[in-house]
């Protein structure tokens, strides 16, 4: 009882102070609200575009309504983002239980003397920024496979382990910035997140190093971007299978509770246990109602060793990564198949998209040379042999275009060869 | 010798008029066997026991048996002709488990080395409360596949056990059954030609086999893509798997698992073997360099092609190189060599290992041919083992629930890239964790909370064949410059100043492991060994031998073909490259030297 009123009161307050804000801050509004975090309008665009819808320019705030008659992916995709994607956004109740749209990210303070208080703290970033998405990967996490054999090691009390950030996770080899101490908001400032457009050329890695020490930095790698080389891990998951089922069918995922939202996850383990059934419900996140039908995912596979460089839009070479191979099906509540494993639009074009992207797991050590010139996935002879190569391999970029011929037989060519054997070799023939 | 056999066989269809026993009188209606064991040559009794001449129910089925092939029942009734087999199946790892048991005695720290016991025969005997935590394991996880399990148990279709027939039966697979209360039964037919989905109820597990050579890996239980709303791609109840290549000899030659493994590598030669691999008697060299024999020196080859009716009666048959066991299949014919399918017949021309210099070069002579060939294993990291002291769960031996309940987790899979160790056999062979054993026993408090009674770990990799053989090797690179194969596990592999260095990926520690190094690390840069093997010869490579691999891959960045003349005699070409006399030397220093 006391935990309640607690709870209670402190809600009670920051209903009070969530105006509040605005008193002091009302110059800050106008910045927020064309900011990608108010709007999202990159990750709605792209999703709808590889989905195959036409317009563009939506944002969180303008997204339309889901069609009530679904007969191509394109008519699905609003419902798949209300539902899924758009679990996270500033006032989505589900990461910002206070309804203030300034505390989804700052803490709360009082005066102008407190106000080091609100400075937004790692933990606020990462309740959306996981999973997928540049965030997590920071601090060396890795999301675990969905099936419940996959929840190890399991806890002293026997229970499986605690969950972090809604998901299991592996641990890998942490970005050398988080072991040092940083945190997101030492390098993505006030300015970077919420600026006025896009944040493309906002921030670099040589806003900060400007010094770059050795000679190929400046000469044959110029035009590459320093994570292509300086990361250590990129988190791929591969085919991402998206299944809105709307009847009541839930024996099949007793295993797959884990799907990754914690909605999801206690709807299923309550439906699993009960006769009959509950009906399959799920949030729309943005008007927060509860709508038929339920959205089912599953990988391909998910990896940490495979990388696939790109030329960005921004003249560099880019790391790329699958966001995401979509295969769409859609269960009416007839139990008609509307779409059935769809993974094509009908002019052909696959519903998939790869961007270039920095991965945050950075070290001082860079990659071996030998990690990009010998990846079997950009030689146009090696990667024949590379298995499920049709998978790792991008059909479609969005923000940049593949390698060109060129650039391949540049990974090749006899200059590399010469100097990278020069690089092995020279230790021994000194010491001779 | 065959004319003899035909004339039994076909004989007995001449003489059918009369039948041997009275049991046919009632069972009219049953349906033929195969064409092995007529009704009319042998009636009934002499497979099943009981009075053949009663003429009342009760009298005839006393001492009768239903399945004749239960390894206990088989030495009295299929060892009337088939003694010779029966002892041997007796005696092999088949029948004993002792090949799984003594490594899982190892693997959970009950024994030092591994020391040998009669496997099932010895769990058998130990009440549940008296049993160790393997002896526990393996009566409730292992011993469901045993080929002399008791079928009826199993309430799926993937029925195992039943002795012979676990192997033999090709048809009426699910028992004896009673029709229209008319007596008409469906007797089971029995068959040398072993359908492979026979072998898979049991080879899916573990090192996976059966499912790696079609091509089936099993997944991280996603059942992607879905159809019609459901989960497919699903093998068994809980496990799922994609589709990576296959093996090409199932690809191209769709053989079987029979085509390949001997009934002496299968069944057992009569001698106690320690490990499956001391069973075995097929080699990749019996076949694609084989010898050959005359075929009339053997009556087990005129018996064998007799009984299969599909291929020719060759004046030469391959032999087996570790047993001597003929692979009839296998037929030279003045020059040409002919392999046969035993399925249907279907000839291939077998091709023979050729004369490239990879193949005879001195330096890779200690690689098994699946080091190169094998394109992919199934490698299964982190088995954590959960055992609940106060729970139940089935004992596949005693067949009821008994205490203590085993769950097993996993950390996580991967098929790429199979890391190289050297193998029980002193070559160099793909290896995966084999395996990485984290246990942790729970047991209840004073008050009823649980807790952890006891924990140990204990992390071994293992080397086999991964029967995902491919015609196309795996490049110099991929052995030479990969950290994942040389053992280091993933990471960013180096040579600076010619040094080795190595940044792992996986943070053991954090993960919560009780370990200090990665859990796809077997060795360390410096060839330190981490995991353990069970196998005596067994272990990753050493300092030595890292530094070699990675040394070669210097020369290996330009000259990438085994075409190149520089493998003609790699130690001299090395030589006269320090020299500084070569092509190459100049082009990458100059004219310095």
């Amino acid at each position: 009882m006391i935990k309640k009123l607690m709870i209670l009161s402190i809600l009670m307050l920051h209903v009070v102070y969530a105006n509040n804000c605005l008193k002091c801050h009302q110059n800050k509004m106008w910045q927020l609200k064309h900011s990608l975090h108010y709007t999202l309008k990159d990750a709605i665009n792209i999703t709808r575009d590889t989905w195959g819808v036409k317009e563009s320019n939506v944002t969180l705030q303008t997204l339309p309504e889901p069609k009530a008659v679904v007969t191509k992916p394109a008519d699905l995709v609003d419902d798949f983002l209300r539902r899924k994607c758009l679990r996270c956004h500033l006032q989505s109740r589900q990461i910002n239980k206070t309804g203030n749209i300034c505390l989804a990210c700052h803490n709360r303070h009082f005066n102008r003397y407190d106000a080091k208080k609100a400075i937004a703290p790692m933990s606020k970033c990462l309740k959306c920024h996981n999973n997928e998405y540049i965030g997590t990967n920071y601090l060396g996490l890795f999301p675990h496979d969905y099936d419940q054999s996959y929840r190890s090691p399991i806890m002293k009390n026997g229970d499986y382990p605690n969950t972090k950030y809604g998901i299991d996770q592996h641990h890998l080899i942490s970005d050398i910035h988080h072991k040092k101490g940083l945190t997101c908001i030492d390098c993505h400032n006030k300015n970077h997140v919420k600026p006025g457009q896009g944040w493309d050329g906002v921030l670099s890695c040589t806003s900060c190093h400007k010094h770059l020490s050795k000679k190929y930095h400046k000469s044959y790698h110029k035009n590459i971007s320093c994570s292509a080389c300086h990361s250590s891990w990129s988190g791929d998951s591969y085919e991402l299978n998206v299944l809105r089922d709307d009847t009541a069918n839930y024996k099949q995922w007793s295993r797959l509770t884990m799907q990754e939202d914690p909605y999801l996850q206690k709807f299923l383990q309550k439906a699993l246990k009960e006769n009959p059934p509950p009906r399959p419900m799920m949030p729309d996140y943005i008007d927060n109602k509860l709508k038929p039908g339920i959205w089912y995912s599953g990988w391909l596979f998910r990896r940490w060793e495979n990388f696939y460089l790109i030329n960005s839009d921004n003249g560099k070479v880019m790391i790329a990564r699958p966001m995401y191979q979509y295969k769409i099906s859609y269960k009416n509540k007839n139990g008609k198949m509307v779409l059935n494993n769809v993974s094509k639009l009908n002019n052909g074009t696959p519903i998939q998209v790869f961007l270039p992207y920095t991965p945050h797991t950075i070290t001082k050590q860079a990659k071996s040379c030998e990690m990009c010139h010998d990846n079997p996935l950009l030689q146009i002879n090696a990667r024949k042999n590379v298995i499920l190569s049709n998978v790792l391999i991008p059909k479609r970029i969005v923000g940049g275009y593949f390698l060109t011929n060129k650039q391949i037989q540049q990974l090749h060519s006899k200059k590399y060869k010469l100097i990278r054997a020069k690089m092995l070799f020279l230790n021994k023939i000194q010491s001779n | 010798m065959k004319i003899i056999l035909i004339l039994l066989i076909f004989g007995t269809y001449v003489f059918s008029s009369k039948l041997p026993d009275n049991c046919m009188l009632c069972h009219k209606n049953t349906t033929p066997m195969d064409r092995y064991h007529p009704y009319s040559r042998f009636g009934c009794a002499s497979c099943h026991g009981g009075d053949k001449y009663a003429t009342t129910m009760d009298r005839a089925h006393q001492g009768m048996v239903l399945n004749p092939s239960r390894l206990g029942n088989a030495k009295i009734f299929c060892g009337k002709c088939h003694k010779n087999i029966i002892k041997r199946v007796n005696s092999s790892i088949m029948n004993n488990m002792h090949g799984i048991f003594d490594v899982l005695r190892y693997q959970f720290l009950q024994t030092k080395t591994i020391r040998h016991t009669k496997g099932i025969f010895f769990v058998k005997n130990i009440p549940t409360s008296k049993q160790t935590l393997a002896e526990s394991h393996f009566s409730k996880m292992c011993a469901a596949c045993h080929i002399n399990q008791n079928e009826k148990i199993f309430t799926t279709n993937r029925k195992r056990g039943g002795g012979c027939v676990d192997c033999h039966r090709i048809s009426g697979a699910k028992e004896i059954k009673v029709l229209n209360n008319k007596l008409t039964l469906i007797h089971p037919k029995l068959s040398t030609k072993i359908p492979s989905k026979n072998c898979l109820k049991c080879h899916n597990r573990s090192n996976r086999i059966g499912l790696s050579y079609f091509g089936k890996f099993e997944s991280e239980g996603y059942g992607t893509p879905y159809h019609n709303g459901k989960l497919t791609h699903r093998e068994g109840r809980d496990r799922f798997y994609y589709n990576l290549p296959a093996d090409i000899h199932h690809k191209i030659g769709g053989l079987d698992c029979i085509d390949c493994h001997t009934q002496t590598g299968v069944m057992g030669d009569g001698k106690y073997h320690n490990h499956m691999e001391g069973a075995e008697d097929i080699s990749c060299k019996d076949c694609h360099s084989p010898k050959f024999e005359s075929s009339s020196k053997s009556y087990l080859t005129d018996m064998l092609i007799t009984l299969n009716h599909n291929m020719p009666y060759p004046k030469e048959v391959a032999v087996t190189s570790k047993k001597g066991t003929p692979i009839y299949n296998l037929q030279k014919n003045g020059k040409t060599i002919t392999f046969y399918r035993k399925r249907d017949g279907k000839a291939f021309k077998m091709p023979l290992l050729n004369n490239a210099p990879y193949h005879t070069e001195a330096i890779h002579k200690k690689l098994a041919c699946s080091a190169c060939h094998s394109s992919w294993i199934p490698s299964c990291y982190g088995c954590h083992e959960v055992y609940f002291k106060d729970a139940k769960q089935y004992d596949w031996i005693k067949h009821k629930m008994t205490k203590g309940n085993w769950m097993e987790l996993r950390s996580y899979l991967r098929y790429e890239s199979p890391t190289l160790a050297v193998g029980y056999n002193k070559k160099i062979m793909p290896a995966a964790p084999g395996c990485q054993v984290i246990t942790t026993i729970y047991g209840k408090t004073k008050y009823g909370k649980t807790t952890v009674k006891h924990a140990f770990h204990s992390f071994a990799y293992a080397a086999w064949d991964p029967h995902t053989t491919q015609l196309k090797s795996r490049t110099c690179i991929d052995c030479h410059f990969n950290p994942r194969t040389l053992g280091l596990g993933a990471g960013i592999l180096n040579l600076k100043n010619d040094k080795i260095t190595f940044t792992p990926f996986y943070k053991s520690k954090k993960n919560g492991l009780p370990i200090s190094y990665p859990i796809d690390a077997l060795i360390s840069k410096n060839g330190k060994q981490y995991q353990t093997f069970s196998r005596k010869y067994a272990r990753g490579f050493n300092k030595k031998e890292v530094y070699k691999i990675i040394e070669a891959y210097k020369c290996i960045i330009c000259h990438n073909s085994w075409n190149d003349k520089i493998y003609k005699n790699f130690k001299k070409s090395k030589k006269l490259f320090y020299s500084g006399k070569t092509v190459c030397y100049k082009e990458i220093f100059g004219n310095k030297k």
